[in-house]
């Protein structure tokens, strides 16, 4: 029987509810973005009362269908005001998903000052004060809570750290990954913020006892995940010692790099001179010599089959961090005009203590390099300023709220963000097609949101060119996509490989079948991106959202950025059109 | 001349092949050059490359013109990451 939880901070009671038959099916983005759409008032403050957060694991989450693990969470951002959802992998998701929990509703807030945490398993969900763990570094508190409640194979956590606490736009919420280090984030858009002005510091989950899930259609699934998991060991992004799985996201620098469209320094140019040194080759290469073993990277949760997560080790071969991915190595990176590894493993750590999300910090770094407060490239001073977020010093509260509060701190004009969130690694003055998407989404600047899907399969004809404006469809068929994925559970991953071989985006649809009963084809894919996406426009139209606000900063029309020499020169109309043909 | 970026296990091909640094390799230009042209002038093996290839910074293929004075970065079948329907090769016009 699957049901709903419903914890309520104000009165601190957690009860079950039915999964209401209006959701039937739902799951993962799909159904956190329905609750928020549904049950938060689009006007309300971010950090008041009548805010929630959402959590629910994917359709085929907990089952054995490979890399599936993926947790929702959903919200009203108080980072862009608008609605967020944000994902992670972790195995929390699975042992929500075993116990028949399809969501985690958090409402309401406490009269008073304090902490708590939700304890959750077959008995049900009790809450007990946490403020123990409070202002805590989160490489201290997961340990803690593993020794208290029975270790990592019996329980996986979710949390917020200082960041979350102290109620900044740019903290995320942590879970941990198989070996138990908090460093998989929900990162994005400052829901750790939400959880923190709920008073809720940790939710615990326990899986002991459940049953396993139960598939409607056995036959259809395990065809179904069994054409997946051939197309990710086949394809040469996803299978085993390739890319992904060899070199980690961060092979990305320097491509990107050699594309001319790595944002270094603030988005002033598009090449790093540093970037082969804190590239992915020169991970794999630096732990060789540190730990003398080829180190291939790891599941950062039970199921996956592409292993794409890395560790990055200290001179003495010891781990410094997990997992220095293309995002955050870049944003403490070429967006710093940091060159050093072990700095930007340092800060990388630092923002999963402090429970930051990297993108967001990394790019208020930069900002406030711009606007003067340090010099981009001076590690270890911005190694300082993330402990001034940590310690919630006068500085580290604007520094914690991101970069367009840090822009209007220091007078720069250079914020380079969509509806408040900082971009991330793609410069969208030399990849338009990104450029299309981060103005677009529901979400703010978001590579994410419109990353990957196959235009072939989507029915879009014709020789692509995203680089034309008229491909407006194509942004839109991107999109839709993604919101269809992020509701299965999966990784966005996938799509590498299911984009290549149609047989693997199949069997993904199929898989969904034989858990849920239904008889979905590959039509129906777009067509529940397409509800997850208008739920979510509906939302930020009744937040005060217009057509105003999918537009780049004005800089990027103005300035020009090397090497390329471009300017953002899509118009403004072919951007409305994405949404309205 | 030309400067060709070689990345992962391309980077045998150039005199310093350090994962951590910029692997280069500068060769005289020669009339007609395409990025196939190159490749088989480096004797790079057409399995060990992959789709992720540039010329100047624009997203090519192995029919695509070399210019003199050009920089490209090649990157092998193992390494390629690049999502690349962002993108279209520099041949199909501008």
């Amino acid at each position: 029987m699957e049901r709903i939880l419903r914890v309520n901070m104000t009165s601190r009671t957690a009860t079950f509810e039915p999964m209401p038959e209006a959701y039937r099916n739902r799951a993962g983005r799909w159904l956190t973005s329905s609750v928020v759409h549904d049950e938060v008032p689009a006007t309300c403050h971010p950090l008041g009362p009548s805010n929630k957060v959402v959590f629910s694991p994917g359709i085929v989450t907990g089952t054995a269908s490979p890399t599936s693990s993926r947790i929702s969470v959903g919200g009203k951002s108080p980072l862009t005001g608008g609605i967020k959802e944000s994902n992670a992998g972790t195995g929390w998701g699975r042992r929500l998903a075993r116990l028949g929990i399809r969501a985690i509703v958090v409402e309401g807030q406490p009269k008073e000052k304090g902490f708590w945490l939700l304890k959750v398993d077959v008995k049900g969900a009790t809450l007990e004060p946490a403020d123990a763990w409070a202002g805590k570094r989160l490489s201290e508190v997961y340990p803690a809570l593993f020794a208290r409640f029975g270790g990592k194979a019996k329980v996986d956590i979710c949390a917020i750290g200082a960041a979350g606490e102290f109620r900044m736009a740019a903290a995320g919420v942590c879970f941990n990954d198989q070996e138990g280090r908090p460093s998989r984030y929900a990162g994005r858009g400052g829901l750790g913020a939400v959880l923190g002005s709920k008073g809720l510091k940790a939710i615990v989950v326990d899986d002991t006892g459940a049953k396993e899930i139960p598939l409607a259609d056995k036959a259809a699934f395990d065809q179904g995940r069994r054409k997946l998991g051939a197309a990710l060991g086949e394809h040469a992004i996803t299978k085993p010692k390739g890319a992904l799985n060899s070199y980690g996201t961060a092979v990305l620098v320097n491509i990107l790099n050699e594309a001319g469209g790595l944002p270094t320094r603030n988005f002033r140019e598009g090449r790093f001179e540093g970037a082969a040194k804190i590239a992915g080759e020169a991970i794999f290469a630096g732990n060789k010599e540190r730990t003398g073993a080829e180190l291939y990277n790891h599941a950062c949760s039970p199921g996956c089959v592409i292993c794409c997560s890395n560790t990055w080790h200290r001179p003495d071969g010891n781990e410094h961090t997990s997992c220095i991915e293309y995002e955050s190595d870049w944003a403490f990176g070429a967006d710093c005009g940091i060159d050093n590894l072990d700095h930007i493993a340092e800060l990388n750590l630092l923002c999963n203590d402090y429970g930051l999300d990297t993108i967001e910090t990394g790019g208020t770094l930069a900002v406030a390099a711009d606007g003067g407060l340090w010099r981009f490239g001076d590690g270890k001073r911005a190694i300082e300023l993330l402990h001034e977020i940590g310690k919630g010093t006068p500085l580290g509260r604007i520094l914690g709220n991101g970069a367009v509060v840090t822009g209007r701190a220091f007078g720069v004009a250079r914020v380079p963000h969509v509806k408040g969130q900082n971009m991330p690694a793609y410069e969208p003055r030399a990849i338009k097609g990104i450029g299309m998407t981060y103005a677009v989404s529901t979400m703010g600047a978001d590579h994410t949101s419109g990353y990957t899907i196959a235009p072939e399969i989507l029915g879009v004809s014709g020789k692509l060119d995203p680089l034309n404006p008229d491909k407006a469809e194509l942004a839109r068929n991107f999109q839709y996509a993604t919101g269809f994925l992020d509701t299965t559970g999966h990784c966005l991953f996938i799509a590498f490989a299911i984009l290549d071989i149609a047989s693997g985006f199949e069997g993904t649809v199929e898989e969904c079948n034989g858990v849920l009963g239904t008889t979905w084809t590959m039509n129906d894919v777009a067509r529940i991106g397409k509800e997850v996406l208008n739920l979510e426009r509906d939302f930020n139209r009744r937040a005060g959202f217009t057509a105003l606000d999918d537009r780049l900063p004005e800089f990027m029309r103005v300035e020009s950025l090397p090497p390329h020499n471009t300017v953002w020169d899509i118009a403004d109309d072919e951007l409305d059109r994405v949404f309205a043909p | 001349m030309i400067d060709v970026h070689l990345y992962g296990k391309l980077r045998r091909f150039a005199s310093n092949g350090s994962p951590d640094s910029d692997s280069v390799v500068s060769m005289p230009h020669r009339e007609g050059d395409t990025v196939g042209s190159v490749v088989a002038r480096l004797g790079i093996p057409e399995a060990d490359l992959g789709a992720n290839l540039f010329v100047d910074g624009h997203y090519a293929d192995r029919r695509t013109p070399v210019a003199d004075g050009a920089r490209l970065g090649l990157f092998p079948d193992d390494m390629q990451l690049l999502y690349k329907w962002y993108f279209r090769p520099k041949e199909e016009g501008s």
